[in-house]
């Protein structure tokens, strides 16, 4: 609390208003590097819209931002933009404190159909465009070209598939070229995305698009399949367990611990510069897919910007046209080479191919070629249900439950099901 | 007979003042005066510390009248308006809200009158916290206490750099408990800390302290009983400092071993410190230990570590369900009333005033 009032006071002195009758809060989750890329953005704005000072805050993880947006909103001091994880849409939507895009959009104001396909289809609920996509990720392989090699494999070809992963993985802890095939962090969301990739949903009412979902379905043999082979890994210690949190799988493959790595496509950018640094060779590839089952794609992951009610209209105008300019297609380039989140323009897209970029960097092109060849269908588009870190933390401790040989995976989902489908009760009492 | 005057935390977003004020009245002409121990803690997620002045002062007995009505209270105003403000509205707010179901933003509302506390008391998750909090607390007090007492009497002599000694031995106390964590995650993470490192050198094996259930609530047991090692220590010090040596000479002389000299003299003397400290350890152990608890393990894995404090920030700031939430936060009150009730109805027996 003192260091967010000590950083407003320092940040207001810094702006100094020689124009700007509107400011303009927007809250966000993006951390390292990427805080100085956005201030950088949101001062271009501000020098190119006079009248209007958009001052953009780092505040911590997504859930950190909307614990904070909350208190704000309590407190009547709510920021005119914040950033949220993209399953907290439904969330959002219920929560009564947002103003959807689509009713402060005029008619023909943004041209909805350059926006990438997986991208809409995801935040188009009913028709309506509840939140601005903004910084959209999809799950990746990233592999350690250098210590490929040291095992005796193919470089150009990281394994795309459950079983190549388990393959390739063993061959690379018995040539000792690392001490453990492959990791990523524990976190729901790839549980989340094996499902997308089977055609499996995870929440009845066609994943609550069709409908107010009531129950999970992620205890059913697509889930079942997946919990199965991630624990098996683990026990067979192919892949390293790094426990939770967002840093760990980084850190034990930068510094070689595993061969592989799973995670967002928006490391891209952070890993490409690690590797540099140790002379590495990295290569990235499809999320692997379980071997019996055809690729049906990904859920688009990330996040979106959210606008608050509550603010003059003058302010909700001025943060609109902050929220159309920074997905804008130059806007979009410059944050999508600045961090690895894919633009989610077609037009920005064609900038890229078209400067060469995906030629100098093909690490990049990875998660557009997974998102462009994924199948649209209710499972891709990704769940809508109103209490996914309920949701997350159950399937969470219902594999790390599998680990300790406590359950078995098909006891862990029914129990983490269970909780969550007494949950999803509670909340949908709500809105009875 | 004892008055305890117990007022309790509210909702744990702000940083909570909770105070107890119990005034033990012993007969004056008993070779105990009055004496009156005075707490004040300071409970929150961003820091454990507790604040904490025992004293054994007497108070002399006084007989005149106190010639003014009104001044009194004029006087105590200020406190009353901030403990009204600070500790008693949140903790009204805190109940009106554990009777509610509420959305993210507590725009949706639902009263459900004791549906929440029903929805805790049948939820397996909820009922394993329970079961943690008492082993954990139950091992941080015992632990610490029973360590810290052994130091403080090792401590307790004129020797060189004794005063190094004692700074280094409080130093812990001082850590922000996510500095701690982070650096008993520095040790013990089992694929990146020190201590697997050396392990696995002489040992070939890597054991997981912090990703099995069982190995990580030790480890967090451990490193929340260090955290407060110092505290105990300075405070046991003190108690030590305060038992006059002639009571021990004469023991001595009487043919009393160290041993019989440390259980009949010592330790009965220490009481009122002892006692003192039961109750602040307690404290410290269910509510001051969350933010080792966050750093190290977020409560995994598999809920192994999920304390009633962390399960209680959870469903606040991470399940954004507040009415739930306060529903724990009135349990995890009476829970620690009544225990603090227990100790304080036993005291009277085992605690020795001089």
């Amino acid at each position: 609390m003192i260091v967010f009032l000590t950083l407003s006071l320092f940040f207001s002195l810094i702006v100094t208003p020689v124009q700007a009758e509107i400011k303009i809060k927007f809250w966000h989750a993006m951390s390292g590097g990427r805080i100085d890329l956005l201030k950088g953005m949101a001062d271009d704005f501000n020098k190119t819209h006079s009248g209007i000072t958009v001052e953009s805050q780092y505040i911590g993880s997504y859930n950190e931002t909307l614990n904070k947006t909350i208190a704000a909103v309590k407190a009547g001091a709510p920021p005119h933009i914040f950033q949220l994880y993209e399953v907290g849409t439904r969330g959002m939507i219920d929560g009564g404190m947002i103003m959807p895009i689509g009713n402060i959009a005029k008619p023909g104001e943004v041209d909805w159909s350059d926006y990438v396909d997986a991208v809409m289809s995801y935040y188009k609920i009913n028709g309506k465009v509840y939140s601005m996509p903004f910084n959209s990720s999809t799950p990746i392989l990233f592999y350690n070209k250098t210590l490929f090699k040291k095992a005796g494999l193919d470089v150009n070809k990281p394994p795309d598939t459950w079983n190549l992963v388990r393959e390739m993985g063993k061959k690379i802890m018995d040539s000792g070229a690392a001490e453990a095939g492959i990791t990523w962090n524990m976190h729901s969301w790839y549980f989340e995305q094996w499902h997308a990739v089977q055609n499996a949903l995870l929440a009845d009412k066609g994943n609550g698009r069709e409908g107010r979902a009531g129950k999970v379905i992620f205890d059913e043999s697509a889930g079942v399949n997946i919990v199965k082979w991630w624990t098996g890994l683990e026990k067979d210690k192919i892949y390293l367990n790094v426990g939770r949190g967002w840093s760990n799988h980084r850190k034990a493959f930068i510094s070689g611990q595993a061969a592989m790595m799973i995670s967002s496509t928006s490391d891209v950018t952070q890993m490409t510069k690690a590797f540099n640094e140790k002379g590495w060779g990295l290569g990235t590839g499809f999320f692997p897919r379980p071997d019996a089952v055809p690729r049906q794609g990904v859920v688009i992951g990330g996040g979106t910007l959210w606008l608050t009610k509550d603010h003059p209209k003058a302010e909700l105008q001025a943060a609109w046209e902050f929220l159309k300019w920074i997905s804008m297609p130059e806007q979009q380039v410059t944050w999508h080479k600045g961090t690895g989140y894919f633009p989610i323009r077609k037009s920005a897209m064609k900038l890229l191919e078209k400067e060469g970029w995906f030629n100098k960097y093909p690490n990049y092109k990875v998660a557009f070629d997974q998102l462009l060849e994924t199948k649209t269908s209710l499972a891709t588009q990704g769940a809508l249900i109103g209490i996914f870190p309920q949701l997350r933390a159950a399937v969470q401790s219902g594999i790390e439950k599998v680990y300790e040989g406590k359950a078995t995976p098909e006891q862990a989902l029914k129990e983490a099901a269970a909780k969550t489908n007494k949950e999803l009760a509670n909340y949908n009492s709500l809105f009875k | 007979m004892s008055q305890p005057f117990i007022a309790t935390f509210g909702f744990p977003v702000l940083s909570d003042i909770s105070w107890v004020r119990s005034v033990h009245l012993h007969d004056a002409s008993g070779s105990s005066g009055k004496g009156h121990l005075f707490k004040v803690w300071l409970k929150g997620e961003i820091s454990g510390i507790s604040y904490a002045y025992p004293s054994g002062r007497s108070i002399m007995e006084s007989k005149s009248i106190y010639p003014h009505k009104v001044l009194p209270y004029l006087l105590l105003a200020p406190s009353f308006v901030i403990i009204g403000y600070f500790l008693f509205y949140p903790t009204f707010e805190t109940f009106r809200l554990s009777l509610f179901r509420l959305g993210p933003f507590g725009i949706r509302k639902l009263y459900v009158k004791f549906g929440n506390f029903i929805d805790l008391f049948t939820s397996a998750d909820y009922l394993q916290s329970f079961k943690i909090s008492f082993l954990f607390s139950f091992s941080v007090v015992v632990f610490g206490l029973g360590v810290s007492l052994a130091i403080a009497v090792l401590v307790n002599r004129k020797i060189r750099g004794i005063n190094f000694y004692r700074a280094a031995l409080i130093w812990p106390y001082a850590l922000s408990p996510a500095i701690a964590g982070a650096l008993w995650v520095f040790l013990f993470d089992s694929s990146a800390g020190y201590l697997n490192y050396f392990i696995s050198v002489l040992f070939d094996v890597k054991p997981k302290w912090l990703t099995s259930g069982s190995l990580a609530l030790v480890v967090v047991t451990a490193a929340a009983t260090w955290k407060n090692l110092g505290y105990n220590i300075i405070l046991f010090l003190a108690g030590l400092q305060n038992i006059p040596d002639d009571i021990k000479e004469a023991a001595r002389i009487d043919g009393a071993s160290p041993f019989q000299v440390f259980w009949k003299i010592t330790f009965p003397l220490l009481s009122p410190m002892t006692f003192f400290l039961l109750v602040m350890n307690l404290i410290y152990s269910y509510f001051g230990s969350f933010g080792l608890i966050h750093v190290m393990t977020e409560g995994g894995p598999a809920n192994s570590t999920n304390i009633l404090i962390y399960d209680l920030y959870r469903q606040a700031f991470i399940n954004h369900n507040a009415g739930l939430a306060a529903a724990e936060s009135m349990i995890l009150f009476a829970l620690v009333v009544i225990l603090t009730g227990l100790q304080f109805g036993t005291s009277g027996r085992g605690v020795h005033y001089q």
